[in-house]
């Protein structure tokens, strides 16, 4: 397998476990290093981090 | 300790010794055991999660619970008002698997600009009603040629358009070549086809 299958394999794996499947409840913020990149509120939410705090700031 | 719940299934050995067993009536939750203090959005807990979820798989069908939840002795009351339905889909479905099917659309459609809007069910109207669609003939050749037990299009966004299918487990292999077939005949139409997934979006019938 090449690496660009292998990532596409990966991303459609993370795709379907953040957001497929029956909604219970919980948040999590997903982060690369440091950085936190993205946000799931009530599991039905998916926004960058910086925007939500934007929002909420306004 | 804390338990990221997987997913939900019939008999305890569909669960172990991939993940830990968790009684929830007579259903049982698969888990993943992290420290209290570990944040869920932990890269390599992620990545444990999801190649275990793949392992369960491989043993048994079962329900897809949304990354997210946590339980520690409060697993059965949490998941309660799901248990009777959570039941009798995995009885129907034991022999049954999702795969999925993405398609970009030629030409996407423009999303509605919700400062147009005066209210936001106008909005939401507008939203659905610019999801894309994908060339028909794409669309009746990927349902004559993939065999499933039950079809559902999803638009998910404006540029492309989702095919979830009830497989048969037996016809994993056959959706798949059913998927070449379509590759070397719709060259312009990109798509990926993946799975065996868990019961996701067939799992939601309900809500």
């Amino acid at each position: 397998m090449s690496d660009s299958s292998e990532d596409l394999s990966l991303l459609e794996t993370l795709d379907h476990l953040l957001d497929r499947g029956v909604v219970i409840s919980g948040e999590a913020v997903i982060s690369i290093g440091d950085v936190d990149l993205l946000y799931l509120g009530l599991n039905v939410v998916l926004a960058n981090v910086d925007a939500i705090i934007r929002t909420g700031r306004q | 300790m804390k338990l990221v719940v997987i997913g939900a299934h019939l008999h305890r050995h569909d669960v172990e010794p991939v993940a830990e067993p968790v009684a929830a009536g007579d259903l049982w939750l698969s888990g993943v055991a992290v420290d209290d203090d570990q944040p869920l959005g932990d890269r390599d807990l992620v990545l444990r999660v999801a190649r275990t979820r793949a392992a369960l798989l491989d043993r048994a069908t079962f329900i897809a619970i949304r990354y997210g939840l946590t339980v520690r002795d409060d697993a059965a009351s949490k998941v309660a008002p799901f248990l009777v339905r959570w039941r009798q889909l995995l009885e129907e479905h034991r022999d049954a698997v999702e795969m999925t099917l993405k398609a970009a659309v030629a030409a996407p459609r423009p999303r509605p600009d919700r400062r147009e809007f005066s209210s936001g069910a106008g909005y939401l109207r507008a939203l659905h009603a610019s999801g894309a669609e994908v060339d028909p003939l794409f669309r009746e050749a990927v349902e004559a040629r993939i065999p499933c037990i039950r079809r559902r299009w999803i638009a998910r966004d404006n540029a492309s358009v989702e095919m979830a299918a009830l497989v048969k487990r037996d016809d994993v292999a056959a959706v798949m070549e059913a998927g070449a077939a379509l590759k070397r005949d719709f060259p312009d139409v990109p798509f990926l086809l993946s799975g065996p997934w868990p019961l996701e979006v067939f799992a939601d019938d309900h809500q």
